[in-house]
């Protein structure tokens, strides 16, 4: 079993992943609370990039590691730990985006106050800019450039097409790159 | 010369050969523009990768455990419910198989109670058993995942006929039905026990 290929992980964890993992399938509770503690600031980085509101990242932590503790027993170590609850996780802020129909801002934006903004010598920092991003764009730039997930995996778990993770991706950089002062080109 | 557009650029990033591809990856050998814009791309996916990780600002791992606690503590009812009337069940289900026709009221609510103390029995069996831990091949683990997903719904319809009968509304057709419900769980119990039990104890586990 491999706990992870590019997590910082914590050492004990690493050392002691067999036993943590047999304890925490068995419902021991300390077994179960190593492995928040190893993939809480992980998961909470996941939802809070992808969800609007650092309360909505909570419950997104919350119920990921509700349904981890549930489901332990029947994870295999197909892949890494890290992997599996990542996708947990994944699909837990995804179906909160899907439930909560956010309003898609940057789209608002640019319907509202075109004008605005070319004017306004935009320089964001890269936070800020993410922070701006409508929230599927947003959600499909952190899956796929952070995460690592591919486009086909992205489609299935938000219920959409390839071409469209590939558009909303593409709709991301363009919009980064322009707050970010980066255009050069035109 | 026009230059490639993000998704153009973008697909230069993806593992394999999509059509177009290699015309784009010409035009960026030839184009300084395009090329600067590439690597702006690669330089901004880093950037994304480095930003710091965050944590939440209170601990949510006590909040988790309640939750997890009730939810299994809820399952151990329901479990236990089941069970009691699992073990009831070979006693019960002779009686039951008795008097299918028409249920008189008194005997439908004896009989309700014995099935519950029967998939109590059968619950327990099954806990100290603990599926859950064992290594079950796909067949097993199809069949007993069909007969759980049965037992909860019909303990939805249990809750449902019992939320009407508190209701008083036609009370002892909801017995009846009830009692009906009940069977049911038994035999899905007595069912989900032979095929971990008897599997187990055929294969020496
Ligand atoms: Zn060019």
């Amino acid at each position: 079993m491999t706990l992870t290929r590019t997590l910082p992980m914590d050492p004990y964890l690493v050392a002691n992943a067999d036993s943590v993992l047999a304890g925490a399938r068995q419902g021991d509770a300390a077994a179960l609370e190593k492995l928040f503690r190893a993939f809480e600031s992980p998961v909470y980085t996941l939802a809070r990039r992808i969800c609007r509101t650092a309360e909505d990242a909570e419950d997104v932590l919350q119920e990921t590691f509700f349904e981890v503790c549930r489901s332990i027993g029947r994870y295999r170590g197909e892949g890494s730990l890290w992997g599996w609850i990542r996708s947990i996780a994944a699909s837990k802020a995804l179906m909160r985006l899907r439930r909560n129909k956010y309003r898609d801002t940057d789209e608002l934006d640019d319907a509202m106050a075109p004008s605005r903004r070319e004017d306004t010598a935009l320089r964001m920092d890269l936070e800020a800019a993410l922070e701006r991003l409508g929230e599927t764009s947003r959600a499909v730039v952190w899956l796929h450039d952070v995460e690592g997930y591919t486009h086909e995996e992205i489609a299935v778990m938000m219920g959409r097409t390839v071409s469209f993770s590939k558009s909303q991706l593409a709709r991301a950089h363009v919009r980064l790159r322009r707050w970010l002062g980066e255009e050069v080109h035109a | 010369m026009s230059h490639l557009s993000m998704e153009a650029l973008l697909a230069l990033r993806e593992p394999g050969v999509e059509p177009g591809d290699v015309a784009a990856r010409e035009h960026v050998d030839g184009c300084p523009a395009c090329r600067a814009e590439l690597e702006r791309l690669h330089q901004r996916a880093a950037r994304l990768r480095a930003l710091p990780a965050l944590r939440p600002s209170r601990d949510l791992w006590p909040a988790v455990r309640v939750r997890q606690r009730l939810e299994s503590r809820r399952w151990q009812q329901r479990w236990t419910g089941v069970a009691g009337f699992l073990a009831a069940a070979s006693v019960a289900l002779a009686l039951f198989w008795g008097d299918v026709a028409r249920p008189e009221p008194a005997d439908a609510s004896a009989e309700i109670a014995a099935a519950r103390e029967r998939s109590q029995v059968l619950e327990s069996a099954l806990e100290e058993y603990n599926p859950e831990l064992r290594v079950i091949d796909g067949r097993t683990a199809r069949v007993s995942q069909a007969l759980e997903d049965r037992i909860a719904e019909l303990d939805q319809q249990l809750e449902a006929a019992q939320l009407r009968q508190v209701q008083r509304m036609e009370e002892e057709q909801q017995e009846a039905r009830m009692l009906q419900l009940w069977r049911e769980r038994v035999g899905l119990l007595n069912a989900l026990v032979d095929v971990h039990v008897t599997r187990a104890s055929n294969v020496g586990l």
